[in-house]
C-alpha cells in the first residue's frame, strides 16, 4: 500500500462496556471508496451496527470522523460528522459541525473516533496525543454543559471537547452533542447515544502534525479556491450577515414555520428579524477553522430583560426555530439558545416539541394541570420552564422528551400537532410557502425531516416563482452563474434550463444531495458562497494534493453517492418504507396563504428524484444497476472485532 | 523603517490559517502546535489575539539567553536565533511578556517568528486582512485615514 498523506492514518475504537482501545489503520481501498467523515461513518455503522438494535442499547455505535481536508488550508475546510443509529428516526442519524474538533482530532492522531458498548458508570474519554484514557464522570455528570465544560476546561486547556449536557444523560431523543460551549452535532439525538453509553464528554488534545502530498501546490489552490469563493454573490451577504440573510426572505414567501407551522408569517416579522438587527448587537464575526466567509456572530445583548447576555448566536435556525416557531423575541431567541446550549437540545426539535405541546394546550388537548403551568407561543417564561422540564424530564417533560412523534403515540389523538418527516421534527421552511429542490430534499433526506442535506447550490431567494410547477424551480440568475457552477457540463445542461430560467428539483436535488455528502466526507461547508462555487472539478485536484491519491472529480462523485446509497441501504433494513417519505398531513389539508401540497404533483417530482437515483418507487432499493455500478456488493471495509 | 507584523484584532475571526500555513512553510506540513503564531482566545468574549514576536528593541528574550544565540538583524531589525546552539532551557520563553517563543516539541529548542525573511506567509494569507506587515509610519498612516473615515458627518 503506498502512504496515505493527508490523513491521521487511523481510527480509534472505544469499547466502554470493555474499558477496552484499539487502532484501525486506514486502508488505502476505504479511503478512495469512502473517502473520509461521513463516507467513514456510513460504511462503519453499516457494517458494525446490529439490524434493529436498540438506538439507545449498547450495541449502537456512535462515531465522529472528522471531514479528509480537515487540517489543510482549504477554505471552509474544518468540519466533522458525528453518526450513530438515530433514537428519533431508528434510521441513520448523523450531523456535521465546524469549528476546530476535527483539526484537534486529527492533530492527536486520529481520523475517526468509534464508541462502542456502555459505560457500567458514567464516564469522559481524554484523548491526547494517541493516548486514550477513561476517567469517571464523578462531579461533571448531572452538571449543564456549560458547568461541565468550564471544569474540563481548567484541566485541558486548548482541548477541543464534545459533550453533552442534562437532556443527553437523561436520553432525551433530541438531544444533541455539544462541540464547546457554542456549537453541536445537533440533529439525529446523538446526545442522547452518548447519554445512553453513560459517556459525558470526549476531551481531544492533539499537537501532532498532518503531513500533505503537495504543500505548495495545496497553497495555490487554496487562492484559487478562494477566489472563486470570493466571487460568488453570496460572499458578502454571508460575510456580512451570515445565515441570517434568509430570514426575511422567507417571511416573505410565507414559508416560515410560524407559530408551529400554522401560519406562513409572523406580523412585524420584517421589523424584528431583519438581518440588520444583527448588528445592533454583533461583536466581532467568528470563523470556524480555515474559513475565509466567518459567517457566525458573537453577540452580546446590551439592554432589555437580557442584557448581558452573550452568546454566539443569531442564526436562522435558532431565530426561527425560537422566534417563528415560538414567536419569541430576537433577544429570547439568544436566551433560548443558550439554555439549548446548556441542556444539549438539537434546537430544531426542542422548538418542535414544545411548539407541539403549545399547540396541544390550544387545543385543550393538553391542560394547566397536565404541564403544570399555562403556555402559549411568545410567553418566553412558560417556554423556558417547559424547556428544563424536557431536559430533567419532570412532569409533562417526561412523554415530551421522548419527541413530537413518539409523544403523539401516547397522547392520544395528538398526532396531528407533531409536525415531523421519518420521526424527525421539521426546521423552518414551510412546503405550502416555497416548493424548491430544498424542499423536496426534506422528503428524500436520509435523516428525516431536516433542511441541511440537499440544497441547490443555485437557489435563488429573490424569486419564489414557478411555484405551482412542482417539477422546477426559478433559475433567475445571470448566466455566468451558470457557467461558474462546477458541476459536469452535460448534468449541468439537464439540471438547469437557461432558457426557460428553470431549475430541474428532481435532477438537482440527486446532484445537491451527493454534492453535500462529498462536502461532509471532506470537511467543507454548505454554505451559498461555497455550493455555487465549489464542486468535484475543483475538488479532486486539491484531494490529490493532500492525500496523494488519485481521484478524478467523477470518482468523488461516486464515493459520495455510494456514502448516500450505503445510508439508504442502512434506513431500508431497519424498516424504512418509501411511503415515510411523506409531509404531515396539515401540509396537504391546512391552507396557508390559500396554498396546501398537491400530492400528485409532489409524488411526480419523488418519481422522477428515484428515477435520478436509480432506486425502486415501491421498495425504495437502489436497483442491482446502481449497486452494481456503485460496486456496494458484499464487501467487508471492517473486520468485526 | 523597520517592518514587522501588526495586528488589527477587530478583523481577526479566528480562523487559525496563519496557523497552518506558518507551520507549513517553516516545518514543510501543517504542524499547528509549532506556527510562530498563536491565536489566544478568551471564553466570553467573542474576540481572538493573534500574537507573534513583536521583534522588541531590546528583546528580553535576548537578554535572557543563556547561549547568547539570539540576535537583532541590522537590517531587517528581525531578532534571529541560531537555534543549532539552543540548549532548549527555555529562559527566553519564560522573560518574552508576550509569550511569542514556541517549544519545538521534536527538536527540543526554542522558536520565533522570522517574518519569513519578509514575506510573511501568515499576513499574506490571512483572509480576513487582520495581519499586517508594514512599519509604524506607514500603520499609522492607516489609523489616521480610517479613524478619519469614521469621523466623517455626512
Amino acid at each position: 500500500m503506498s502512504v496515505l498523506y493527508g490523513y491521521a492514518g487511523k481510527l480509534l475504537e472505544v469499547n466502554l462496556s470493555e474499558n477496552r482501545f484499539k487502532d484501525r489503520v486506514l486502508q488505502e481501498k476505504l479511503c478512495r471508496d469512502y473517502l473520509g467523515g461521513i463516507g467513514f461513518n456510513a460504511r462503519y455503522l453499516y457494517e458494525q451496527i446490529p439490524t434493529g438494535a436498540d438506538a439507545l442499547g449498547p450495541e449502537n455505535i456512535l462515531m465522529i470522523s472528522a471531514g479528509t481536508l480537515v487540517g489543510s488550508p482549504f477554505p471552509t475546510a474544518s468540519r466533522s460528522e458525528a453518526s450513530a443509529k438515530s433514537p428519533m428516526t431508528g434510521l441513520f442519524g448523523t450531523s456535521n459541525s465546524g469549528m476546530f474538533f476535527g483539526i484537534q482530532l486529527k492533530c492527536a492522531g486520529y481520523d475517526g473516533i468509534i464508541i462502542r458498548g456502555q459505560a457500567p458508570e458514567p464516564v469522559y474519554l481524554v484523548i491526547e496525543n494517541e493516548e486514550v484514557k477513561v476517567y469517571p464522570a464523578g462531579n461533571l455528570w448531572g452538571k449543564d454543559a456549560w458547568e461541565a465544560l468550564d471544569i474540563l476546561k481548567t484541566e485541558y486547556e486548548e482541548a477541543e471537547i464534545a459533550l453533552i449536557g442534562p437532556a443527553g444523560e437523561n436520553m432525551v431523543r433530541f438531544a444533541c452533542i455539544e462541540n464547546g460551549y457554542y456549537d453541536a452535532w445537533g440533529r439525529t439525538g446523538l446526545g442522547a447515544v452518548m447519554g445512553s453509553k453513560r459517556l459525558k464528554a470526549i476531551v481531544v488534545r492533539g499537537s501532532g502534525s498532518i503531513t500533505p502530498f503537495k504543500g505548495e501546490e495545496m497553497l495555490q489552490k487554496t487562492l484559487e479556491a478562494r477566489k472563486r469563493i470570493m466571487a460568488s454573490p453570496f460572499y458578502q451577504p454571508f460575510k456580512s450577515y451570515g445565515t441570517m440573510n434568509a430570514a426575511i426572505p422567507y417571511g416573505k414567501f410565507q414559508a416560515l414555520n410560524a407559530h408551529h407551522f400554522t401560519r406562513g408569517c409572523l406580523p412585524d416579522w420584517k421589523q424584528n428579524f431583519a438581518r440588520s438587527r444583527v448588528e445592533e448587537y454583533m461583536k466581532s464575526h467568528i470563523a470556524c477553522q480555515s474559513c475565509i466567509i466567518a459567517c457566525a456572530h458573537w453577540v452580546e445583548i446590551n439592554q432589555g430583560k437580557y442584557q448581558g447576555l452573550k452568546m454566539k448566536d443569531m442564526e436562522v435556525t435558532p431565530v426561527t426555530s425560537f422566534g417563528s416557531g415560538l414567536g419569541l423575541s430576537l433577544e429570547a431567541c439568544v436566551q433560548a439558545s443558550a439554555q439549548a446550549q446548556k441542556y444539549g437540545y438539537d434546537m430544531v426539535s426542542i422548538a418542535g416539541t414544545v411548539g407541539m405541546a403549545i399547540e396541544l394546550f390550544r387545543h385543550g388537548m393538553l391542560t394547566r394541570e397536565d404541564i403544570g403551568y399555562d403556555i402559549d407561543f411568545g410567553q418566553e417564561k412558560a417556554i423556558f420552564q417547559l424547556m428544563e422540564d424536557i431536559a430533567y424530564r419532570r412532569g409533562i417533560g417526561h412523554i415530551l422528551a421522548e419527541g413530537s412523534k413518539r409523544a403523539a403515540g401516547i397522547l392520544t389523538g395528538s398526532e396531528d400537532a407533531a409536525v415531523h418527516i421519518k420521526g424527525l421534527e421539521m426546521p423552518m421552511i414551510d412546503p405550502r410557502g416555497r416548493w424548491t429542490t430544498w424542499t423536496l430534499g426534506m422528503l428524500t433526506n436520509i435523516r428525516g425531516g431536516d433542511h441541511l442535506r440537499c440544497r441547490n447550490p443555485v437557489e435563488n431567494l429573490r424569486y419564489n416563482e414557478n411555484k405551482h410547477n412542482y417539477r422546477k424551480e426559478r433559475f433567475g440568475f445571470p448566466e455566468k452563474m451558470f457557467h461558474d457552477l462546477d458541476m459536469p457540463a452535460e448534468l449541468k445542461a439537464r439540471a438547469i434550463d437557461l432558457e426557460q430560467d428553470t431549475v430541474d428539483i428532481a435532477v438537482m436535488a440527486k446532484w445537491a444531495e451527493d454534492l453535500i455528502n462529498l462536502y461532509n466526507a471532506l470537511g467543507v461547508c454548505i454554505r451559498p458562497p461555497v455550493m455555487n462555487s465549489i464542486g468535484p472539478g475543483i475538488l479532486a485536484p486539491f484531494f490529490e494534493d493532500f492525500t496523494g491519491l488519485t481521484m478524478s472529480p467523477a470518482d468523488l462523485m461516486r464515493a459520495a453517492e455510494r456514502a448516500w446509497n450505503v445510508m439508504k441501504l442502512f434506513n431500508i433494513r431497519e424498516g424504512e418504507k418509501p411511503e415515510d417519505s411523506r409531509f404531515p398531513e396539515r401540509f396537504y389539508r391546512q391552507a396557508i396563504d390559500d396554498k396546501v401540497l398537491p400530492e400528485e404533483q409532489i409524488e411526480e417530482v419523488l418519481k422522477l428524484y428515484y428515477q435520478a437515483r436509480g432506486w425502486d418507487r415501491h421498495s425504495g432499493q437502489p436497483q442491482k444497476e446502481k449497486l452494481e455500478e456503485l460496486s456496494l456488493e458484499q464487501q467487508r471495509y471492517f473486520d468485526s472485532r | 523603517m523597520e517592518k514587522i507584523i501588526w495586528v488589527d484584532y477587530a478583523l481577526c475571526t479566528g480562523c487559525e490559517t496563519c496557523r497552518l500555513v506558518c507551520s507549513y512553510n517553516k516545518e514543510g506540513i501543517f504542524w499547528p502546535s509549532l506556527a510562530r503564531i498563536k491565536l489566544w482566545r478568551e471564553k466570553d468574549q467573542g474576540q481572538v489575539y493573534p500574537l507573534t514576536c513583536k521583534q522588541c528593541a531590546s528583546p528580553p528574550c535576548a537578554d535572557a539567553c543563556l547561549m547568547n544565540i539570539i540576535t537583532k538583524d541590522p537590517v531587517s531589525g528581525v531578532n534571529i536565533r541560531e537555534t543549532e546552539m539552543c540548549i532548549g532551557c527555555r529562559a527566553c520563553q519564560a522573560a518574552c511578556p508576550f509569550d511569542a517563543g514556541v517549544y519545538h516539541l521534536q527538536q527540543d529548542i526554542v522558536v520565533s517568528c522570522d517574518t519569513c525573511q519578509g514575506e510573511p506567509v501568515c499576513v499574506k494569507f490571512c483572509p480576513h486582512q487582520a495581519l499586517a506587515f508594514t512599519d509604524l509610519d506607514e500603520m499609522k498612516r492607516k489609523k489616521q485615514k480610517k479613524r478619519a473615515e469614521q469621523s466623517i458627518v455626512v
